[in-house]
């Protein structure tokens, strides 16, 4: 087309000096999707529970009551309810920033639960086996070895994309029951069944453990006994990971490549990054922070192995997570706590409105849904492009939303 | 070794290929859906949760109104009106189709379990049992075929229903004009449109008969298998169809062939009680084996060459 | 009649019963563009009428509103007097309107038949599609226009030529009176372009009404009775054919005399810095691309390669670019070996690429500009310490510099390159390239789609870069980029490099030479051919 550069030219002068309000609007304006994707679910959400003859009022207050300690009804103790939903959030921004890095080389990892319980086996066996090592020196590994097998269970499926072609949705998937079938073959009549369990290892030691935040006693705390706080310093991997993959999208040329391979597989090529490196090293990195968080479960919160076949969703929540955190470091700690005070508050629900939690993957359904499909159209948002056309350039994110910035340097 | 022997002499009964061909129907449903959607250009991997969906409203609709054709039928709609949810925001809103089916999966799985709870106030360990079931039907003097009568001829309704929109489906994809244009679609909507053919339409039509053959596999695995409701209940079979269907190379033929595979896997898993090897190890051999032959199938299977672009006219 | 009449032509001129097509004041506008501004376009009945202009003129979106595929935002339009309501493509071709289009709209996995009939196949009972009439339809409508075709051969196996073919069928099949041609010869070798020629005149001798869209206008001489110009959205001239000139479309086109000339000093060649041998290669749908070429660019020297897109060059720069193997022949690159290297280290040797497809393959449009300026470069010890930490600060003074250096008009180095102008956009390839201090520059059709003020920075920029002893190797379409830029020429013709040529050589010898004429083993290319 001719020379549309004028108005673009003429639009920016006032960019170039941006007053205290613009900078604010800017910053809130990538929140704008999320939000009000959310918003779209809770009123779906609260017309799905109207109709089945519940109080969706009552359900809200009580989800907000088991998330944050707030609007309770039945004199629940905020201290205990925020713990509860840290407990949540801990491993969701984990398997978020999985989920997330892979979407930034435009790969969709529905693998992260396979990778999770590939890292929680790798953990338990660390911790058991080698149980007599020093605390100092055992811990460190269990986590590491939970992130290798993570890695590798990752690597495996960007290894089959990239060699073979195979599509990572589809072999994610197989993986995911390889790996749940793999840790219930383990603990139930496998090697690795506590004697006298049904279906769990044996705990780790002492030394494997991560602490929690507050000791483990009966003193009381915000008038409860301190036991009952479950919150564990697994939430400081967590943010620690946080940080990692802010500092590798951001700051290093390794993130750089990332997203040009998921913005433009032929732009990255001709400009001599191998793509088929970049997919491996994606999965290996997705996988590698799935793992960490099934070690940190592990390590943190339930001490041995447990059947955990579709009771734990963490692995699929993330993807909801990284796609409401716009694949953002920040964006999915927020998002995981949200979903975190979500699942939290579901059981608080299930008690006092006497509605499923399981009204909770409804409401995450519908966040998806309107992430997707852009309901708002205030924002463009966009997916990476599955298809196989090269002509259709990816896009993660669209001009507007300003999640790009974590692209750009400055 | 000893496993081995057991396993194959569970092939001198017919059992294992009559359970072979009821698992492979069932399997069989759900994957024919997913060739007529992604036929069309919309990628689909939300076959699981239309499933459930299905299972969970045959169940709701038997107990209401005790009538099984009636369950059917409700079921039928239901993994329909899922499918719908997925046309409309993929096709319409030109969504992501891959974070659609998520989507339809996981709402699927919590609104069973959340209806569960509301209509019957049983918490999600709980089952609900259905009154009236899909009846099995012995074909008069075919069944008494020794060996070959027990195994096609003694099976549920829905197997023979199957096998029946096996033929038909693959008559219409590939020999009408229907068929032409559904592939033209999923192929290069473009030139289907500039022929003057309507995308949308022929989209919406196989994403929700997608939902229709889910629903049926779902109403066959509660009341017509299983005669149960239990949450998750399809268990990955939406997902192992999906992947018959690749195997299958997109073909109605090809993906039943890869079903009765799998099915034949379920088949001998139903008697793990004497086979001496853990039940929890043999589970992970279907998925195994997928992953196995997805990674050997480099270039020999291509999806549809839209499959999973949105469309957007004048868009060229 | 030789000058344009004004715009809008008055439609007295020819009466409206006798007007194939009457678009009457057509408006559209995409966000930021106008492309079609009120536009006037008569078409009579049974003429070959050429629709010209540059890339982005609005022709194409024209075509594409008469056809249906996009909704007009102001306007009307009458089919054969009458007033159409075109929604869709199903009304236009029930007015009797065919779209051939420049990207086929044909599907490689179905047969010739199932491409040509789709939308209106004849079926028997139960919808059963009848491939028997097919055959027997297709075969009399090849006999009657002599368009020989297969109806059984899968449309994937054919040669472009034969597609191209099987669309003049498809819309004949669906009985189109008014056939639109999106620019038909871009894709064709000369022969086929003959024969697409033949075939046009043939239709026109039926009674057809052709619209005939194209840039080139040798051919828009050659084929047509009348023209229509269009610049930037505006219908700026009506001709008729036979009392114009290339000259005056070409005015008409641009808006002022063109005179591509670049002012530059002879060359001053040093050694080989790029030397090509015995090159092979296949192309992406697995024929021969390249066979055999051999040359050499020496420092501080400019070859152009002329050729009719599709002859090669594409492959041949991608080869040197290290995105596509060779199957046999060596590149050195000052005498050392680089052949089928990976793109990173051929671009480490000391290569840089301006590649053909800009957005595709040159940008990432959703990067900033500084960060699209460091593309290919992001683990050098400039930008990221020790090849893996970027430098933020020492990437965004460098974008500054380049910005600035290469008048990229962004408003910040953080906008996207997506939200730029093509020439903008090809300017932040052109200074990264540049700037990364090359050896060899390989530039690929470096201005295309890109307006005249960045065309001819553009131009002087890969003549400063040439003065600074830099081998570059340019690809383009346009003759007159490569006679006004190379010191000299190599002519590709079918995988080869044919001739090589002064930089003075006359426009017709290198015209006949592009199309296989010229030599005397002509013939024998040809058969090889």
């Amino acid at each position: 087309m001719a020379t549309p550069s004028a108005p673009t030219t003429e639009r920016t002068a006032s960019a170039d000096t941006p007053t205290p309000l613009s900078r604010v609007i800017a910053y809130l304006r990538p929140m704008g999707t999320p939000l009000g994707s959310v918003l779209f679910a809770f009123v779906v959400g609260a017309i799905v529970v109207v109709a089945t003859r519940g109080n969706a009022l009552l359900a809200y207050e009580s989800l907000a009551c088991g998330g944050f300690g707030i609007f309770c009804q039945n004199g629940e103790n905020t201290a205990l309810q925020l713990s509860n939903t840290l407990v949540f959030t801990t491993p969701l921004i984990l398997t978020g920033l999985a989920v997330a890095v892979a979407f930034r080389a435009g790969l969709f990892n529905i693998g992260a639960e396979g990778q999770l319980v590939m890292g929680a086996i790798a953990a338990a066996v660390v911790g058991i086996k080698l149980g007599t090592w020093p605390a100092l020196i055992l811990l460190p590994s269990v986590l590491i070895a939970g992130t290798l097998a993570g890695a590798a269970y990752g690597g495996l499926a960007g290894v089959l994309k990239a060699v073979t072609g195979a599509h990572e949705v589809v072999t994610t998937i197989m993986l995911n029951y390889v790996a749940l079938w793999a840790s219930r073959y383990l603990i139930i009549g496998g090697p690795l069944q506590a004697p006298g369990a049904f279906n769990a290892s044996p705990p780790v030691a002492a030394g494997a453990q991560l602490p929690r935040l507050v000791p483990l006693n009966n003193n009381l705390l915000f008038g409860l006994p301190q036991s009952v706080f479950t919150a564990y310093t697994g939430i400081f991997v967590s943010l620690f990971g946080a940080a990692i993959y802010f500092f590798i999208m951001r700051r290093t040329a390794l993130g750089y490549e990332i997203t040009a391979v998921g913005q433009s597989q032929r732009a990255a090529r001709y400009a001599g990054i191998s793509v088929r490196r970049t997919i491996v090293v994606t999965m290996l990195i997705s996988g590698a922070f799935a793992g960490l968080a099934g070690a940190v479960v592990l390590s943190g919160l339930s001490h041995s192995l447990v059947d955990t076949y579709f009771q734990d969703t963490t692995g699929f929540d993330a993807i909801a997570v990284s796609l409401l955190g716009q694949n953002t470091a920040i964006g999915v700690v927020l998002a995981a706590i949200l979903f975190g005070a979500l699942h939290a508050g579901g059981q608080v629900m299930e008690a006092d409105a006497q509605i499923s939690h399981n009204l909770v993957f409804v409401l995450e359904a519908l966040v998806l849904f309107s992430l997707a499909a852009n309901f708002l159209r205030t924002f463009k948002f966009r997916l990476p492009a599955f298809g196989r056309s090269p002509t259709q350039p990816a896009e993660l994110e669209a001009q507007d939303v300003v999640v790009g910035a974590a692209d750009e340097p400055g | 070794m000893n496993a081995l022997l057991i396993i194959l002499g569970l092939f001198k009964s017919p059992d294992v290929y009559h359970s072979t061909l009821t698992y492979g129907t069932l399997l069989l449903l759900p994957a024919l859906g997913g060739v007529i959607s992604e036929r069309s250009g919309v990628v689909n991997i939300a076959m699981e949760g239309m499933m459930l969906t299905g299972a969970f409203f045959a169940v709701v609709a038997d107990l209401a109104w005790h009538n099984v054709w009636l369950a059917v039928l409700v079921a039928i709609i239901a993994g329909g009106f899922m499918a719908l949810i997925h046309a409309v925001v993929s096709i319409r809103y030109h969504a992501d189709q891959i974070v659609s089916g998520v989507a339809i999966n996981i709402v699927a799985a919590g609104l069973t379990v959340f209806l569960l709870n509301q209509f019957y106030g049983v918490q999600e360990i709980g089952s609900v049992a259905p009154q009236f079931l899909i009846p099995n039907i012995k074909v008069p003097v075919l069944d008494a075929i020794p060996f070959i009568g027990p195994i096609f001829f003694e099976q549920n309704l829905v197997v023979y229903i199957a096998i029946i929109l096996l033929v038909a489906i693959n008559i219409i994809l590939f020999r009408t004009r229907l068929g032409l244009r559904l592939r033209a679609v999923g192929e290069h909507p473009s030139a289907a449109d500039t022929a003057g053919i309507n995308v949308y339409t022929l989209r919406y039509g196989a994403v929700i008969a997608s939902g229709l053959l889910s629903g049926l596999a779902g109403a066959f695995l509660s009341i017509g298998l299983s005669n149960t409701f239990v949450p998750n209940m399809t268990d990955g079979r939406g997902y192992i169809a999906l992947a018959a269907m690749i195997f299958g190379k997109w073909t109605p033929l090809g993906a039943f062939a890869a079903c009765l595979i799998f099915g034949l896997g379920q088949a001998i898993y139903d008697n793990t009680s004497i086979i001496p090897i853990s039940p929890y190890f043999l589970s992970m051999l279907p998925y195994i084996l997928t992953l196995v032959v997805l990674a050997g199938l480099v270039g020999r299977s291509i999806p549809p060459a839209a499959d999973g672009i949105p469309y957007e006219p004048g868009n060229e | 009649m030789t000058t344009p009449t004004p715009s809008p032509a008055s439609p007295a001129s020819a009466d409206t019963a006798s007007l194939a097509v009457d678009m009457r004041s057509i408006v559209k506008a995409w966000p930021g563009v106008v492309a079609n501004d009120h536009v006037n376009f008569e078409v009579r009945r049974g003429e070959i009428h050429a629709l010209v202009g540059e890339n982005g003129a609005g022709k194409t979106t024209l075509m594409n509103i008469l056809y249906g595929l996009i909704r007009r935002d102001a306007g009307d339009i009458f089919v054969n007097g009458k007033l159409a309501h075109i929604q869709g493509p199903r009304d236009a071709i029930a007015l009797g309107i065919g779209m051939v289009h420049q990207h086929f709209m044909l599907i490689p996995v179905l047969t010739v038949g199932e491409n040509i009939v789709l939308g209106r196949e004849p079926t028997t009972a139960g919808d059963i599609y009848d491939a028997a009439r097919v055959r027997q339809e297709i075969g009399e409508l090849s006999r009657r226009y002599g368009l020989t075709l297969n109806p059984d051969d899968k449309m994937g196996d054919l040669p472009v030529g034969l597609q191209q073919r099987a669309e003049i069928v498809k819309v004949l099949y669906r009985g189109a009176e008014i056939l639109i041609m999106d620019e038909p010869t871009g894709v064709l070798t000369p022969q086929e372009t003959t024969e697409l020629f033949h075939v046009l005149r043939g239709l026109r001798a039926g009674g057809k009404t052709i619209i005939f869209i194209s840039h080139k206008l040798k051919e828009v001489l050659d084929i047509s009775d009348r023209i229509t110009v269009m610049r930037r959205g505006k219908v700026v001239g009506h001709l008729i054919t036979a009392t114009t000139t290339e000259q005056e479309i070409a005015r008409l086109m641009v808006g002022r005399d063109v005179l591509l000339r670049v002012d530059k000093a002879p060359a001053n060649p040093g050694p080989v810095a790029l030397a090509v041998e015995g090159l092979t290669a296949a192309s992406d749908s697995n024929v021969p691309a390249l066979r055999g070429v051999s040359f050499e660019v020496r420092q501080g020297e400019i070859l152009g390669i002329a050729g009719v897109e599709g002859n090669g060059q594409s492959e041949l720069i991608e080869v040197l670019a290290g995105t596509r193997k060779a199957s046999s022949g060596r590149v050195l690159l000052g005498g050392k070996e680089i052949t089928n290297l990976s793109a990173r280290a051929i671009r480490s040797r000391g290569i840089s690429h301006i590649p053909e497809d800009r957005r595709g393959a040159g940008l990432v449009l959703n990067y900033s500009v500084a960060d699209n300026l460091v593309l290919g470069r992001q683990r050098s010890a400039r930008f990221a310490w020790n090849g893996f930490v970027l430098m933020l600060n020492a990437i965004l003074a460098w974008a500054k510099r380049l910005i600035a250096e290469f008048d990229i008009r962004t408003p910040t180095p953080e906008t996207r390159a997506r939200a730029l102008s093509g020439g903008n956009q090809q300017k932040i390839i052109v200074a990264r390239e540049m700037a990364s201090e090359p050896l060899v520059l390989l530039a690929s059709q470096p201005t295309r789609g890109v307006d005249i003020g960045a065309i001819e920075f553009i131009h002087r920029r890969i003549v400063a870069q040439r003065d600074h002893g830099v081998a570059v190797l340019l690809v383009s379409a346009e003759l007159d980029e490569i006679r006004s830029l190379s010191d000299r020429i190599a002519v590709m013709y079918e995988g080869r490099i044919v001739s090589f040529e002064a930089a003075e050589t006359p426009e017709e010898r290198l015209g006949l030479l592009m199309t296989g004429g010229g030599r005397a083993d002509a013939a024998a290319s040809k058969v090889a051919g």
